[in-house]
């Protein structure tokens, strides 16, 4: 069975190469996706600066209780702050027996100038370096408030410089202050976190704003001590202040690493956008199986009517798809593998993830890659054969080429629900931004090609006999022949209609949903920054600064705003959402937030400001108390005092700065927003004496801020663009597949037709028709599907009703598509026309 | 009425009262309708009548390849109604040869693998020496590693009959099997089919609507609208030929009136 499989695949090259293309593609995206997908789930890396800690105790998510259509139920939020834990447990957890070390770790962004660049440190209390460890190489550890222990890596920098006894500035907490180095320290392990600098416990407490809370504790077991007690002890009391317990592997989870960071985006790309790259790869390679079964009905016929039992044709089906399986996965995973390496590289050029971020694993995406592939083209192949193993052998002995029965009214019904439910979707798209926008458009995108592909025969039907009249009045007699083989084709038509709805779907919509988002939100930026100038501080800069700012000669209004995040309620569960704190005396004339209901003026007190789109979603009017939570777990019930329209630019939240004192990280601010006279010269010399105040600080042309969004929107667009192309281009190739499957399966019918006396010039001409017919089909259901998905998607974030589509857009889809059809059609049939009608008259498709 | 022909014993092929109607309602068409024959082993048939008499459904139905609307059709001493798909098949295929008028072989495999099929198909391990045979008999011996696409009608149809007889079955089926050749390779075929009868007792029953080709046969059958309307041994070419004029102006008649 399996020689003969092969020996009928050898003979049906096309339709097999045609499988083959489809499959070896497919696998090699999925590899792709699952590598990095795998390579994000694999990381685990080892705490660097907290090597030395066997037990960290830290307080970083929250548990809240939801009430959903009249259910509790308990919902776990991370937060976006880190969450703090309270010194005096560190002090308890001192006391416990088998510990030698419970250390109350902070961090202090701090900035060593040295010659004249600029060094970032990051700032402890002294009792933190036992938890890498550091040692002491030169000198001793700090005692004073004004001691430092600098380390060594900043020691090197300076040259030699920096010796036990020199002075330093350090800039810190908003303030420069000179300290003397008391001792040069080093740590025995490597890694990429930034240089450290050890002032005293007392000191280091008084810098980071917040005494009596640290960001973590850090336990430090005593030689001989049982870990698993001291664990139990430590979790006890820890529990008691609501914090918990990381031991082991999750140790290094907290540390804040750009490998984590990129370990976490690998593992939300591969969920959130694979699972869809996989639907798409499953859907194309059935489509390509049912269509390259149907064209050898034929043959199937004959072998039934000769000697193979029903079950012999579907064992033979399922045979020759898994050879092509097999030959597929090994030629696809090399493939695969090959462009996970480019797509690794350009990952790491781009930014995306730090260079030396390892991409391994690959056998168990390989196997789970292969397995898959060869379940579902089988499937497929059963399925399609289902039909075939029904046909009686006297079919064989037909002359004409048989087309199947009816499309099942099953598959109709199913085709109506999912239109429906297409429809249902864009009416309820509720607001998500980001990553989780761009997944719910995808879904509704996919639900429409679905209805589509199970509509595709009726849609080929009526389709044809709406453009009867038009086929036949350009084309003429070709048109007449056109529009009757696309209405007799309906069934046959419906994969490559479907194949070409969704490259036309997806290249239309997606594609420009990102360009849209970003473009809103650099223009929102743009029209909504009424201020020239922007202070900005790497070290943050305190509120005399825009107090300072305010009395310069010639300036309009200084706005301080510090960025935070906050947790909002989102359909049962609560989501971390980016959101400014601002100073609004004079906000307005710095910035313009198009404020719809009420006024900035009345951000006083125990009130918010919320984005049109977030009011919605929280079903919040004027007036109406909202109950959020603040970056560190706080909640807050806050007064809405207004609604506004620029949230891509400026966040869906604006607080008070008062609101968040004490409950960020640090109380400074990280940006003040200046507005100056125009054309007024002792502004501009007033705001240079401004940056000299604060050191570590400079001012920058608001402009240039708005120019570098737009840089760093199209680099995170790039990633997306990039899983968005691959999809569009394998669904090009689905259809490009199916296409010259279908045309060179036409060879007798062709014959036929020119030794009735159609002459190849009009046969030519009746394909052109027929392509043009199809094309225009799918043109106008894949371009409705697109526009219905774009402007929903678009109007939901940015209530703009036109999305903005650039030309160079139009014309690519359409001339890409009809350069398709055409290339992929035309070149079969010209080469089938070239061999003498008698001569193929007399042979089978 | 039924004639005896040849060795007695039961009959190799036995239809009981068939019919087979296709569509429903008023568009239904009765392509057999109560059709009793024996044909018995050893014995050469054809099967004539007009275009529409349903000889080509008789075939068919006979040879298990169609299910008859209602009746018995007995091969040897097997009741095919009642078989599912594949027993069906099965029996088929070692016990019934069918010979199609044309697009009989599959084209990806060469002619010595197309006879070798339903072998492979069943698992039976193939007689090399009666393959030798019948590859001789057929005359295709320095043909065996061709594709279809590569033989002339005449010889895919000699393919096709060393192909029902590789399995040596009890009966072989022949639907117009001469309609696509030339006079000469026509002669060949039935000659050839003539032989297999004479020397090896097979049962050959073949449809046809040519008189020369009949008259090669022992006995002939004439179906017209779906019912058996003469059975009578091998009278002569000319006589046939009659026959079916006959056959042809009643109709007209008929028609006319």
């Amino acid at each position: 069975m399996l020689m003969l499989a092969l020996r009928m695949l050898r003979h049906r090259i096309g339709s097999a190469v045609a499988t083959l293309v489809a499959l070896t593609c497919g696998v090699m995206i999925l590899m792709s996706m699952g590598v990095m997908v795998e390579s994000g789930m694999r990381f685990t890396p080892e705490p660097q600066r907290y090597g030395a800690a066997d037990i960290l105790v830290a307080d970083r998510d929250m548990t809240i209780e939801t009430t959903e259509f009249g259910e509790t139920s308990t919902v776990t939020v991370d937060l976006p702050a880190g969450g703090s834990v309270p010194v005096t447990l560190a002090e308890r957890i001192g006391q416990l027996p088998g510990v030698a070390v419970a250390a109350a770790d902070r961090s202090i962004q701090a900035v060593v100038p040295i010659d004249e660049t600029a060094q970032g440190a990051l700032g402890h209390g002294w009792s933190s370096a036992a938890l890498t460890p550091y040692r002491i190489v030169d000198g001793d550890q700090p005692d004073t408030t004004d001691e430092v222990a600098v380390d060594v890596r900043l020691a090197s920098a300076a040259g030699g410089q920096l010796r036990p006894g020199d002075q330093v500035p350090v800039l810190a907490a908003g303030s420069v202050q000179q300290y003397r180095i008391s001792g040069i320290v080093d740590r025995t392990a490597a890694g990429d976190q930034p240089p450290a600098l050890f002032f005293t416990d007392d000191h280091a407490a008084a810098l980071s704003g917040s005494p009596d809370r640290a960001g973590l504790i850090g336990i430090v077991l005593a030689a001989g001590a049982d870990p698993a007690a001291v664990t139990a002890e430590v979790d006890r009391l820890a529990a008691e202040s609501g914090a918990t317990v990381h031991t082991g592997t999750e140790r290094a989870g907290l540390e804040q690493s750009e490998a984590l960071m990129a370990a976490d985006m690998l593992i939300q790309l591969g969920s959130v956008l694979g699972g869809y790259v996989a639907g798409l790869v499953m859907f194309v390679v059935a489509g390509t199986i049912g269509l390259a079964v149907r064209h050898r009905r034929r043959d199937l016929a004959l072998l039934r009517a000769v000697a193979a039992t029903p079950g012999q044709v579907r064992l033979l089906v399922v045979a020759e798809v898994a050879q092509l399986a097999i030959v597929a996965v090994v030629l696809g995973i090399p493939a695969g593998l090959w462009a996970t390496d480019w797509v690794h590289r350009q990952l790491m050029d781009r930014g995306f993830i730090p260079h030396g971020f390892p991409f391994d694993g690959g056998v168990l995406t390989a196997v789970a890659v292969s397995v898959a592939t060869v379940v579902v083209a089988v499937s497929a192949a059963l399925i399609a054969a289902r039909r075939t193993v029904r046909i009686r052998p006297t079919e064989a002995l037909g002359e004409i080429a048989v087309e199947p029965a009816r499309s099942s009214v099953l598959r109709l019904v199913a085709g109506l629900i999912a239109l429906g439910g297409g429809v249902t979707l864009t009416m309820f798209t509720t607001a998500l931004r980001g990553q989780a926008g761009l997944s719910a458009a995808l879904g509704m995108l996919f639900v429409f090609v679905l209805a589509a592909a199970l509509l595709a025969p009726w849609i080929n039907r009526y389709a044809a006999q709406l453009l009867g009249p038009v086929l036949r009045a350009v084309w003429g007699d070709s048109g007449y022949l056109a529009a009757a083989n696309l209405r007799a084709n309906a069934q046959g038509m419906a994969t490559v209609l479907t194949a070409l709805v969704l490259s036309v779907g997806f290249g239309g919509s997606i594609w420009f949903l990102q360009d849209n988002l970003d473009r809103q939100a650099i223009a929102q930026t743009r029209d909504g920054t009424l201020a020239q100038h922007t202070l900005m501080s790497a070290v943050g800069l305190p509120a005399s600064a825009a107090a300072d700012a305010r009395e310069l000669p010639g300036v309009v209004a200084a706005t301080p705003i510090r960025r935070t995040s906050v947790i909002l309620p989102v359909m049962g569960g609560a989501e971390p959402f980016g959101a400014q704190a601002i100073d609004p005396d004079g906000a307005d004339r710095t910035m313009d937030l198009s404020v719809t209901d009420g006024s900035l003026a009345d951000l006083r007190g125990d009130t918010v400001a919320l984005s049109n789109l977030q009011a919605a979603t929280l079903g919040a009017d004027l007036g109406d108390q909202v109950e959020i939570w603040l970056g560190d777990g706080t909640p807050v019930t806050l007064r809405l005092v207004a609604i506004y329209e620029r949230g891509l630019a400026f966040g869906d939240v604006t607080l008070n700065r008062e609101t968040v004192d004490g409950h960020t990280p640090t109380n400074l601010d990280d940006e003040v927003l200046i507005r100056t006279e125009p054309g007024n010269a002792e502004a501009v010399a007033g705001l240079a004496g401004l940056v000299e105040r604060y050191p570590g600080s400079g001012l920058i042309d608001t402009g240039a801020v708005g120019a570098q969004l737009a840089t760093d929107l199209a680099l995170s667009a790039w990633m997306n663009k990039l899983v968005i192309g691959v999809m569009v281009g394998y669904a090009a190739l689905a259809a490009a597949n199916t296409m010259i499957m279908a045309a060179l399966t036409r060879s007798r019918e062709l014959a036929l037709l020119r030794l009735v006396g159609v002459t190849t010039r009009q046969v030519k001409r009746m394909v052109h028709a027929e392509q043009v017919g199809l094309l225009g089909t799918s043109l106008l259901i894949g371009g409705a599907i697109a526009t219905v998905t774009l402007v929903s998607v678009v109007r939901m974030m940015t209530g703009q009703l036109v999305p903005y589509v650039p030309p160079l857009g139009w014309i690519s889809i359409i001339g890409g598509t009809t350069l398709l059809a055409l290339v992929t059609t035309i070149a079969p049939i010209s080469a089938l026309l070239r061999t003498p009608p008698v001569n193929s008259i007399g042979v089978k498709e | 009425m039924t004639v005896r022909v040849g060795q007695t014993a039961d009959p190799a092929v036995r239809v009981i009262q068939l019919a087979r109607t296709y569509g429903s309602g008023p568009q239904a068409v009765t392509a057999l309708g109560g059709v009793d024959a024996d044909f018995h082993r050893g014995t050469f048939t054809a099967v004539m009548g007009p275009s529409g008499s349903g000889k080509s459904t008789l075939l068919q139905t006979a040879a298990g390849l169609d299910r008859p609307s209602s009746g018995q059709v007995w091969i040897g001493d097997q009741e095919l109604s009642r078989l599912s798909e594949t027993k069906l098949t099965k029996l088929r295929r070692s016990r019934i040869g069918f010979v199609f008028q044309a697009f009989n072989l599959i084209g990806a495999l060469t002619v010595e693998e197309n006879i070798h099929l339903p072998l492979r198909l069943s698992g039976v391990r193939p007689d090399a020496a009666w393959l030798r045979q019948v590859v001789e008999r057929v005359g295709l011996a320095d043909r065996l590693h061709h594709r279809p696409a590569e033989l002339s009608g005449g010889q895919q149809q000699r393919v096709a009959i060393a192909r029902a007889l590789a399995m040596r079955p009890e009966v072989i089926f022949c639907d117009e099997p001469t309609g696509a050749l030339d006079t000469q390779t026509a002669a060949d075929v039935l000659a050839l089919l003539r032989s297999v009868v004479d020397d090896a007792q097979q049962t050959v029953i073949m449809v046809t609507h040519d008189p020369v080709a009949a008259s090669y046969a022992d006995r002939v059958m004439v179906l017209a609208d779906g019912r058996i309307v003469r059975d009578m041994p091998q009278p002569g070419a000319e006589q046939i030929a009659e026959q079916l004029a006959w056959l042809g102006r009643r109709q007209l008649v008929t028609q006319e009136s």
